[in-house]
């Protein structure tokens, strides 16, 4: 499948400010500390609760999945040594690591992973056969390494009280839910102890008290918004950014009524100018989008128009005699996202449309920050269509016809608008040395190390 | 005692009215006064709310320009001018400079009315702002006042405009405060005095339009904004500034008086963008006026109750020596002829006393004399009667003891008839002075009546008809006998045969008018708590002066009467409490009316008797 070059692009650079701090030798020790907007209610990687790039990477700092997908696409060994798919992709059979523990000292085996998949997969049939375990996937799914790559089905072993625990570069310490998570390294850990002893995260920051922390050089590594992404960074911190990895959308509360509501949701789509939108309220961050899928993941992302067409917009809204005055849902918290209601409001009603922007609950229509499950095409739109509550078809094709079939039948049920693809940016301060932002948002802290640049 | 209330009643009356006549006048020249007062309070109030709307808009504009003046307008008006015209790089300042200067509205307009940046609407940047061209010709000016449309809504509020140059092309700077519950909470306003908004967005009056710092987020239930109303409608329709009072409950001290002032917006037309409402409590007026209110009605009542003691003391010491003669007067009336009134001071009263003192002793002396010569009289009328009555018998023994005497001389022979007849004579003749004697002792030996109940009908029936024979005797005109009597009359308290006697005196007296027949009537009836005996005959009447003297003892229009007989019947009646008059026309009759009391009089008749 055709990846878009820019991704490359931002990685390369990515690891060539890595590198460019790579003044002196790597070295042990040192607590990281770490800011995020999230507060996950929940450690346990098969959790259905929010999700978050932050929680992502928590989770695959704690625990690890059988097999990890690299920037191409490509599927790499992980817990799992080997697999082979047989009967269509309808059964899997993975071979597991030999000499893996989880932080308890319990040595990782088929059945452990056997339990932990059907945890977070309750409609798959996994079994353990020796030193394998062994996946069934009702109907058929050739994308089922894809989804083994995803931090949800990432190897946890539950003890007697349901608390998971992991085999990846570090284990739980302490957790403060809401407040504050604290990880220590494993010193045992099957790929070599992390440079750094522990990391500590403070949970449910806003961008703004990360910003300030990182600035009086109280946390070392930070989220930023992606409108604030364009500021001047002082000496010594710099800016890292994923691929386009998360959706921003228009998403329905329930599909169209009647054939004049598809109309005004077709209104609604044609009025948004995304434009004006990206320059101003994002400053320049992300881009827009017409599809579901950035064209980095799907390669034919770009087809998909998004210039405003008002005059086809207000045609489209003047064939329905009654309009109704929408409610359009946004998280309060997020001040950006108020103005983006509004200002899509504002466009709404240049087409003729009325829409109320509301921070409350519930809504006719929500503006939504949906994560891209995977860099897999498949997965990233099965997971958008899970989060907006779209119905998904049973079988996944293998071309990419197949691919952009499913992406114009998800659009066609005109339950998600897609507006803009954002990149994840995060922000490190001048100790942290040798960390990476892996594509799919998540951190990857196995050798990063704290230097002596820290204030 | 009469007189003495109606004395009470005019003084009263007269010093009441004073002194409510008085008490209102005070009040109301103290409420003119106070209204007076109230009125230049209250357009000193109004000028002081002026002064400080006028502060909140130089407030605003000095911010406005410090705003224009500031670095970062400067620089976005320079960087407008050397790029592109990319304002994306603005679009959050328009917020930041408004959280610094403490501002509600602020907007960064290009020269082509274009939003760069809006504080109040951040997503309205790249849109036109609508009242662009009026505004932008105010930049030099000072504050006016707008609608401002936001996101869900529209605003008052009062605004500044200036013009930020860095070369060729302008920034305007559009900002200022909202009109709100928090700017008019923030006017520095007395205590009793507050100011409320109303947003005009239509032709009527609509509650939610109106601002009501103290109302809080759900309408007050004792200050419904629908009161406000015709306030509010009077300023749509005429357009100028009103001012009524507001009354929110039955109690006063609650009423408003609103000062209603039309906000107008700029351009030609200046269209009525609000009514700002600037209520004054009535209630230290409410208070004060109760206050002298209860004070004027504290003195009048104290006064009208000290009106009615004095009227009281002063009616009775006018009316005491009138009172005094009136009871003298009674007295005198009663037969006290020693009544006297107790003379002091000099006034008329004083002299109207002496006159009556004079008059009543004056009187005295009079009824003495005229008792005595009553009294002579009579003594001259007994004698003239005693005379007149012995005459007559004492001619006849003096003619036959002289024919005794010549019988017994001249006619020794016949002197013993002579004797016999002359004895016969003697004996008849002295036999009729007894007689004479014997009524005028009757007479002088009246008896005390014995009261018992009576029914006047039979004792009338059994007159008429124990006389029934002598009415019809031969050898004299027949008279009728007629009765009318009240069936209804029942028993009276009197003596039967003082009453009996009395009415057959009547009844003679009237046979002695009939010498030539007539009718006799004997009617009975109830009247006025009397029973009333009526004896009428139709003989031939009596003269005026008969009438007037007929009961006068000894007095009679007959050739051989006593002038006793109605003297009597006089007498029974007036024992047993009644009266008696007589009627009487020549030619038709007359009439005796006896009115007797029908309740017991036995009482009042023992009175009578001395």
């Amino acid at each position: 499948m055709k990846r878009f070059d820019w991704r490359c692009l931002a990685v390369s650079s990515v690891l060539l400010a890595g590198l460019a701090r790579a003044e002196t030798r790597p070295q042990y020790g040192g607590t990281l500390h770490v800011a995020v907007c999230a507060a996950p209610g929940s450690l346990d990687p098969a959790d259905s609760g929010p999700d978050s790039f932050a929680r992502r990477s928590i989770t695959l700092l704690m625990f690890e999945t059988l097999v990890t997908m690299d920037d191409g696409g490509r599927v790499h060994p992980a817990l799992a040594v080997s697999w082979q798919a047989s009967a269509g992709s309808q059964r899997w059979q993975l071979r597991l690591r030999r000499g893996v523990k989880f932080h308890d000292g319990t040595a990782l085996t088929a059945e452990a992973v056997a339990a932990s998949l059907r945890a977070a997969n309750p409609s798959w049939t996994v079994t353990a056969e020796g030193d394998s375990v062994v996946i069934e996937r009702d109907p058929a799914d050739p994308e089922t390494l894809a989804e083994l790559t995803l931090p949800r089905n990432a190897i946890a072993l539950r003890n007697a009280a349901g608390k998971p625990m992991g085999t990846g570069p570090f284990h739980l310490v302490d957790w403060q839910p809401g407040k504050k998570l604290t990880l220590a390294a494993e010193e045992g850990y099957w790929r070599g102890r992390p440079f750094l002893d522990g990391v500590e995260i403070e949970l449910g920051r806003n961008y703004r008290e990360q910003m300030m922390a990182l600035d009086v050089g109280k946390n070392d590594l930070v989220e930023v918004a992606p409108e604030q992404a364009h500021r001047t960074w002082p000496e010594g911190r710099w800016l890292a950014n994923s691929a386009p990895v998360e959706l921003l959308a228009l998403v329905f509360a329930r599909d169209a009524q009647s054939p004049e509501d598809k109309l005004l949701r077709e209104a609604l789509a044609l009025s948004v100018e995304r434009g004006s939108i990206r320059s101003v309220l994002l400053q320049g961050a992300g881009q827009p989008a017409g599809g579901i899928l950035p064209n980095w993941i799907s390669g034919y992302g770009f087809i998909f128009p998004t210039n405003a067409d008002l005059p086809r917009a207000r045609h489209e809204r003047e064939q329905v005699r009654k309009v109704v005055t929408w409610t359009l849902g946004y998280d309060g918290n997020d001040r950006v996202a108020r103005f983006l209601a509004e200002r899509i409001s504002l466009n709404a009603k240049d087409a003729g449309l009325s829409l109320q922007p509301t921070a409350a609950a519930t809504a006719d229509l929500r503006l939504m920050r949906i994560p891209l499950a995977s860099s897999d095409p498949w997965v990233a739109l099965a997971g958008v269509q899970a989060a907006a509550g779209v119905s998904q078809g049973r079988n996944r094709g293998t071309t990419v016809e197949d691919l952009y079939a499913a992406e114009q039948a998800a659009l066609a049920a005109q339950r998600i608008i897609p507006l803009f693809h954002l990149p994840v940016y995060e922000a490190a301060g001048p100790a942290l040395r040798n960390w990476t932002l892996r594509p799919d948002g998540t951190w990857d802290l196995a050798d990063a190390w704290l230097g002596s640049g820290k204030p | 005692m009469i007189f003495r209330r109606k004395l009470l009643a005019v003084f009263a009356l007269t010093i009441c009215v004073s002194v409510a006549a008085v008490a209102g006048m005070v009040l109301a020249l103290t409420r003119r006064a106070f209204e007076t007062n109230e009125g230049q309070r209250t357009a000193a109030l109004l000028a002081q709310f002026q002064r400080e709307f006028s502060r909140q808009g130089d407030d605003a504009v000095r911010r406005i320009q410090a705003i224009a003046a500031s670095e970062p307008v400067m620089h976005m008006a320079a960087a407008m001018e050397h790029s592109t015209g990319d304002t994306a790089a603005s679009f959050d300042l328009a917020r930041l400079m408004a959280d610094n200067y403490q501002l509600d509205f602020l907007e960064f307009v290009d020269g082509h009315g274009t939003i760069i940046s809006s504080a109040q609407w951040p997503a309205k940047f790249g849109y036109p702002e609508n009242a662009f061209e009026s505004v932008s010709a105010l930049s030099e000016q000072g504050p006016f006042l707008k609608q401002e449309e936001l996101q869900d809504s529209t605003a008052l509020g009062l605004f500044a405009v200036r013009a930020a140059r860095a070369g060729e092309h302008a920034i305007y700077v559009i900002g200022g405060r909202r009109l709100d519950k928090n700017f008019l909470s923030a006017l520095d306003l007395p205590a009793d005095m507050r100011a409320l908004l109303y947003q005009n967005r239509g032709d009527h009056f609509a509650s939610d339009l109106l601002l009501d710092p103290a109302a809080g987020n759900s309408p007050d239930p004792s200050h419904p904004a629908g009161k406000l109303a015709p306030l509010v409608e009077a300023v749509q329709h005429y357009n100028q500034e009103t001012a009524q009072v507001v009354r929110w409950s039955p109690d006063r001290a609650d009423d408003e008086m609103f000062h209603a002032i039309p906000l107008r917006g700029t351009g030609k037309e200046r269209p009525l963008l609000g009514i700002l409402l600037i209520g004054q409590s009535r209630r230290s007026y409410a208070e004060l006026k109760s206050r002298i209110g209860a004070s004027a009605l504290l003195v009048g009542g104290g006064g009208i109750v000290l009106a009615i003691l004095f009227s009281s003391w002063a009616a009775a010491r006018v009316t005491r020596p009138v009172e005094q003669l009136a009871h003298a007067a009674q007295d005198v009336t009663a037969g006290n002829w020693n009544a006297r009134v107790e003379v002091q001071g000099d006034d008329e009263v004083s002299q109207l006393a002496q006159a009556f003192n004079r008059m009543t002793a004056e009187l005295l002396t009079q009824k003495e004399r005229l008792v005595q010569a009553e009294r002579v009289a009579a003594w001259r009328e007994l004698a003239r009667r005693l005379a007149h009555e012995l005459k007559n018998p004492l001619f006849p023994l003096q003619l036959t003891v002289e024919n005794l005497v010549r019988a017994r001389e001249q006619s020794p022979q016949q002197f013993d008839e002579v004797f016999r007849e002359s004895s016969r004579t003697l004996l008849a003749e002295i036999s009729n002075l007894k007689a004479i004697i014997g009524r005028f002792s009757e007479f002088s030996k009246m008896p005390h009546p014995q009261l018992q109940p009576v029914q006047v009908n039979e004792l009338l029936r059994g007159v008429a008809q124990l006389f029934q024979a002598q009415l019809q005797a031969p050898g004299r005109d027949p008279i009728i006998c007629k009765l009318e009597l009240d069936d209804g009359l029942g028993p009276i308290a009197a003596d039967p045969d003082l009453l009996h006697r009395a009415i057959s005196n009547l009844v003679l007296n009237a046979m002695d008018a009939m010498p030539k027949g007539g009718t006799l009537t004997l009617s009975s009836r109830r009247a006025d708590g009397h029973a009333v005996i009526a004896v009428a005959d139709t003989g031939s009447g009596l003269s005026r002066e008969e009438c007037e003297r007929i009961f006068t003892p000894y007095y009679t229009s007959k050739q051989h009467g006593t002038g006793l007989g109605l003297a009597i019947v006089q007498s029974v009646v007036s024992d047993h409490g009644g009266r008696i008059s007589v009627q009487s026309e020549a030619g038709a009759g007359t009439t005796f009316v006896i009115e007797l009391p029908s309740t017991p009089a036995f009482e009042q008749a023992a009175d009578r008797k001395p």
